[in-house]
């Protein structure tokens, strides 16, 4: 048996496969407590933890460590000269038009940031040698002192060579044997300090919390008979063994919105899919992320609380629409939808649960699209008045009916989610139209075919139990990890050469690690050059060929890169300009060939109906059914409502739904 | 609106507002000089056919409201009913709309079904536009030591780009023209970026519902500042702030602004501010717009409400022709961030007798620029940055500790790029600078101090900056917050800059550089104990 649990804000899903069998459940989480949560999950699936053969966990443990600056006490260690580097930061502002504007805070304080007596430069050559007896008399003691957790390293120029940052953890671990140490170089060998040691120091923060999160669970599970592979999900969408996290707890952080990427590619894949937009709506915010050729794409850079993670995660645009997103009329007369959500609490207005301005859910309540008997998750009454007298004032406001005001605030919310999905496509050279679209999440499948509409797109493909996909992408994603590191080169003929030696020392490295966890049996790499124009600041992902990262040209690189610059930019192809290239991502993959399928299940063929529904400025009479009782191959004509426990499908007029042998439902127009 | 759909209005709407955005983005990041890539001295924006700026990318205040001022000057020469395909307009000229001279506006005409229903426009801070040195001439009596001037002209650019005259002239006439050109392309592809956008919606939804959405986002916008002004209190109120000089002589240059609040409407006069003066420390008229805009908008409205040519309806500025703010041609105008400052410190000042609880007491608030240059075999290299400082406290918290000026928003640019890119010199030392904030019940943002290691002889060095003799004043009985300084570390002895500089430095010279704390609001006796006890522990006061 395989399980997946996946620990989010609001509820703990769970997927458990065996065989043909599949389970799923929903439990509220808890959120001080978030293994108590997974366990009741495990629980409610009514699963014999001796017979789980693979279990794979993610959770928000390190995001609200971080959120809620409840990580270990961390002291701060970098060049003399440059104490305040995690204050200083890059000294602009994310919103420039704030008085009151805060920089983001870091997660250390400025007494517990020392400096190292040593000067590295650019080209790996030390200006100032570390001085190690003035750091064991000038520093060390104050360590000691303090009584720190964990100890984070980042000296200038580290990524071209850490002679002096391994120096300084070897000292600092003699004298400190209990603390946890992270140098910058283990974690991104990339260039920026800033950057790097706003990675170093959350990776150091994180480190013991993430640790002992694991260790309970463990514990836990081995008392309750578990004999199998524990593993946990990473942002960059693979997983890792428990005991590879140990040294990598950082990437723990956003692995949720991952493992939905990763399922909903897993599952339309088996339906011969593999150009996706992803779109996950859910209460608050929709998450949306382009997956080509099976594969999503990365990005080299996140942040968390403003605090910057250079770090490959998946590329994942956020925008601030979900189910409780709030209807409002601005000050000047504007329709807006969100950012602000009713959250789970007090929640839409239509849960009856104290929320009295109108959201997304009582738009969909009061055009019909969410049905009074809907299973929300649980056991909530759908309150229809409640939700009428919601949207009731700003439709007057507007001078539109109920029903028209609903829709309208339903094209917005579509809108921004267009937006969002234009920022991964378009923005980067990608026609949405050669994408098919994957809604999931809770409120995704209601909304997908609008969307789909604005950019064009003409096939969807709706997931099988599309509420909790992102507990089947825990079971459904490969071993991953990536290492990056700057080293400029510049594109002439000797390129070729020493691309291929840092293409051999990044897959030997990896390698290892991979071995050490005995996972390098299968593994397999990517391997992408982070190239630029000599001059300009910014770097462009171009992805190559592992196989032929050894054998590359100089010819071949400009070409890729001028294609890559022109279609982004909009200019640079065949300048003749220079080029170089300037850091590097090596990813070791080790694959999962034997991914079980995730599927739908029957539903009670005796909810099948009518049922009256408000779109596009008219009427309509829809057809409300199960979902799990619409049989293979039998074409739907909208309007349809197809519901499940964990979603709604959302069939519009002029769309036809069908479910494939994969029990993906695909709903083309016409 | 017009009996436009509300979805269209919102839908069009933002999405001309995402357009801006990412030509602005791209822009940033496809550049080239540091001042554009790092410091983000650029801007970006949708300008409808008749000139009004309607969506704008938000990277810089100070080029706020400003882009149709100099889009204007070049329809009325070049009518947009006379543009063709390939034409581009284009401007730096202080004297037509313009800022100073290295701010190049670029103009591209969108067209629709033959006719054109609006512009995509571009500008961005270029490094190095010739003059009479390297990135900076401080020395400069006139406008014309300062760099090319482009008039309003129309080139066309298959025809005089790419090898063309426009662009050869260009590149003969700057210092480092790869950087020079590369900076130019980055902005065109930008305007392709956001003509592309543009013509993507109208083909959806219509060229007349897309330039009627235009007209109802300019409506918009002026409904919300007149909403923001309407709560002010009617009055006329006063506000003055001080230069330290005209980086000649020793005298304070004084600003005065005076405010006429009443209904819905403002009238900002600078009538008072003083002549214009010998150097470049002038502010053309636009950017003294864009100054009191960026205040206005900071004070009353906050982030939320889109800044367009409609924001301009209900507020009337003037200055004096000949003064410091509307100087005559040609005076030189290189450093008009400074005077700008002042403006926009003597404006907060006459605000805070309208709307105490809303304004900041004074910060650093400088443009802090450091050049440094050297003519080594390869040609010339030019390095500038722009440094942050602390901000003023507020009635509600206190000011920012080391960020970026009000009307700016320059990142630093890291030590590892300087390290990786300039081989003449080094960054030796960046932190916060203890002790310099004013203190208050809530105190200023403390100032930062950043030292320059040269490794080579002959390296120019130039720094405009201001806040050196005459303190950040506090506000509500806060305390003023520390001046800056600037001098050079040589053999053993200090020798000390004003505030405009200029110096050729050598080799194991160290350049130390101390900006600005911000000033504090109310009194310190007011301060809790407990964020007292936080800055004593954190090491922010005294010597650190």
């Amino acid at each position: 048996m395989r399980v997946g649990v996946e620990v989010g804000g609001t509820f703990t899903d769970l997927v458990a496969i065996d065989g043909g069998t599949v389970r799923v459940a929903k439990v509220p989480s808890v959120p001080r407590r978030p293994d108590e949560g997974a366990f009741q999950a495990l629980q409610a699936g009514k699963l014999d933890l001796g017979a789980i053969k693979d279990l794979v966990h993610g959770s928000t443990v390190g995001t609200n460590a971080v959120l809620e600056r409840k990580g270990a006490r961390v002291a701060f260690l970098t060049t003399a000269g440059f104490r305040d580097l995690l204050f200083l930061q890059r000294h602009d502002r994310r919103n420039i038009y704030d008085l009151a504007y805060r920089k983001p805070t870091p997660v250390v304080r400025r007494r517990d940031c020392y400096e190292v007596p040593e000067r590295m430069l650019a080209d790996g050559t030390a200006e100032r040698p570390f001085d190690a007896a003035a750091f064991e008399r000038d520093v060390i003691p104050r360590l000691k002192a303090a009584g720190y957790e964990a100890v984070s390293v980042c000296l200038l120029n580290a990524y071209a060579n850490p002679a002096h940052e391994e120096a300084v953890r070897d000292l600092v671990r003699r004298h400190l044997p209990g603390a946890s140490i992270t140098i910058s170089s283990d974690v991104t060998r990339e260039f920026r300090e800033y950057e790097r040691a706003s990675t170093t120091t959350l990776a150091a923060y994180l480190q013991p919390v993430i640790a002992g999160y694991l260790a309970r669970f463990e514990d836990t599970l081995g008392r309750h008979g578990f004999k199998g592979r524990f593993s946990v999900m990473q942002s960059n969408g693979g997983r890792l063994p428990a005991e590879g996290m140990r040294r990598n707890a950082i990437t723990s952080l956003f692995s949720g919105p991952a493992a939905g990427v990763m399922g909903a590619a897993r599952q339309a894949g088996l339906s011969g899919y593999a150009n996706l937009i992803t779109f996950d709506m859910g209460g608050t915010s929709t998450d949306v992320c382009l997956v080509e050729n099976g594969r999503p794409s990365l990005a080299a850079e996140t942040d968390i609380d403003g605090l910057p993670v250079r770090l490959p995660v998946l590329d994942i645009v956020t925008v601030g629409a979900g189910g409780g997103s709030i209807i409002w009329c601005d000050e000047g007369g504007m329709l807006r939808v969100g950012p602000e959500s009713a959250g789970a609490d007090p929640g839409p207005a239509c849960y009856g649960r104290g929320g009295r301005r109108p959201t997304i859910t009582d738009a969909h309540v009061a055009r019909g699209t969410i049905r009074p008997d809907a299973l929300l998750g649980g056991n909530l009454r759908i309150d229809a008045a409640a939700a009428a007298s919601a949207l009731a004032p700003i439709a007057e406001a507007f001078g539109l009916s109920p029903e028209d005001m609903a829709d309208s605030a339903l094209r917005v919310a579509e809108a921004n989610i267009v937006r969002a999905i234009q920022l991964v496509t378009t923005e980067r050279a990608r026609d949405p139209r050669d994408f098919v679209l994957v809604p999931f999440g809770g409120a995704g499948p209601l909304h997908a075919a609008k969307v789909a509409a604005d950019l064009g797109v003409g096939t969807i493909v709706v997931p099988p139990n599309a509420g909790v996909i992102s507990a089947y992408g825990l079971i459904a994603s490969d071993f991953v990890h990536y290492d990056t590191m700057t080293r400029r080169i510049a594109l002439d003929d000797g390129a070729p050469a020493a691309v291929a030696e840092v293409f051999r020392a990044m897959r030997d490295g990896a390698r290892a690690r991979f071995e050490a966890l005995g996972l390098a049996r299968s593994a397999c790499y990517t391997f992408a050059l982070q190239m630029r124009f000599v001059g300009q600041a910014f770097e462009l992902p171009v992805e190559v060929d592992a196989e032929r990262a050894e054998r590359l040209t100089v010819a071949e690189l400009a070409e890729l890169f001028g294609k890559v610059h022109e279609s982004i930019f909009f200019h640079g192809a065949g300048t003749g300009r220079p080029i170089e290239i300037v850091a590097y991502r090596l990813g070791i993959v080790a694959p999962q060939t034997d991914v079980p399928a995730l599927t739908e299940g029957g539903g009670d063929a005796g909810r099948t109906g009518d049922f009256a529904l408000y779109d596009n400025r008219e009427r309509q009479t829809g057809r409300l059914m199960a979902r799990g009782a619409l049989a293979h191959g039998v074409a739907l004509a909208g309007p349809a409502l197809l519901e499940d426990p964990t979603a709604t499908v959302y069939v519009p007029r002029g769309w036809t739904a069908r479910h494939d042998s994969h029990d993906n439902l695909v709903m083309t127009r016409g | 609106m017009r009996n436009l759909d509300p979805v269209d209005v919102a839908v069009v709407g933002q999405s001309l507002t995402a357009a801006a955005r990412e030509m602005g983005a791209k822009l940033v990041r496809s550049a080239y000089s540091t001042v554009v890539r790092e410091a983000r001295d650029a801007s970006a924006a949708i300008v409808d056919a008749r000139g009004n700026t309607v969506a704008q990318a938000e990277l810089i205040p100070i080029q706020l409201g400003s882009i149709g001022e100099t889009l204007r000057p070049c329809l009325a020469r070049f009518p947009a009913e006379t543009l063709e395909d390939g034409d581009i307009l284009v401007n730096n000229d202080p004297y037509q709309g313009g800022q100073h001279l290295q701010d190049v506006f670029i103009f591209s005409p969108i067209f629709v079904e033959g006719r054109v229903i609006a512009f995509a426009a571009s500008v961005a801070h270029h490094l190095d536009l010739g003059g009479g040195a390297a990135g900076l001439n401080n020395s400069a009596s006139d406008l014309y030591q300062e760099g090319i001037v482009i008039p309003p002209s129309r080139f066309n650019l298959p025809r005089d780009w790419n090898g063309g005259p426009f662009e050869r002239f260009l590149a003969a006439n700057v210092r480092v023209p790869a950087q020079t050109i590369g900076d130019f392309n980055a902005q065109l592809a930008a305007n392709r970026v956001g003509a592309a956008r543009v013509a993507e919606l109208a083909r959806r939804h219509g060229a007349a519902t897309v330039t009627a959405v235009m007209d109802a986002m300019l409506d918009y916008a002026e409904r919300r500042v007149r909403a923001a002004i309407a709560a002010l209190p009617d009055g006329r109120y006063e506000g003055e702030d001080w230069l330290d000089d005209d980086g000649v002589g020793e005298e304070p240059v004084r600003v005065h602004v005076a405010i006429t609040k009443a209904g819905e409407t403002l009238d900002i006069d600078y009538a008072g501010t003083a002549p214009q003066v010998a150097r470049n420390i002038n502010a053309p008229f636009a950017s003294t717009v864009s100054a009191t805009l960026s205040c206005l908008k900071l004070v009353l409205t906050g982030p939320d409400v889109p800044f367009n040519e409609g924001a301009k309806r209900p507020i009337t500025i003037r200055a004096p022709l000949g003064s410091l703010l509307n100087p005559r041609h040609p005076a030189p105008v290189r450093a008009r961030m400074e005077p700008c400052y002042r403006a926009f410190g003597a404006l907060m000042q006459a605000l805070g007798k309208a709307a105490p609880e809303r304004v900041m007491a004074a910060g650093y608030d400088t443009t802090t620029a450091i050049a440094l240059s050297r003519l080594g075999p390869a040609g010339w290299q030019v390095h500038l940055d722009i440094h942050g400082g602390g901000w003023g406290a507020r009635a509600d918290g206190d000011g920012e500790d080391g960020i970026a000026g009000p009307l700016g928003n320059c990142a630093n640019t890291p030590a590892e790029v300087v390290d990786a890119e300039y081989g003449y010199f080094r960054i030796a030392e960046y932190g916060l600078r203890p002790g310099s904030a004013g203190a208050g019940c809530h105190r200023g943002g403390t100032g930062l101090r950043r030292v320059f290691q040269m490794t080579e002889d002959n390296v120019g060095f130039a720094l405009y900056a201001d806040r050196f003799k005459l303190a950040p004043r506090g506000l509500a009985g806060g305390v003023d917050g520390w001046p800056a300084r600037c001098f050079v570390e040589r053999d053993g002895t200090t020798i000390p800059f004003r505030s405009k500089a200029a110096m050729t430095l050598r080799r194991g010279d160290r350049l130390v550089l101390e900006t600005a704390g911000g000033a504090g609001h109310g009194p310190a006796t007011a301060r809790s104990n407990e964020a007292i006890f936080h800055d004593v522990e954190e090491g922010l006061v005294g010597d650190g």
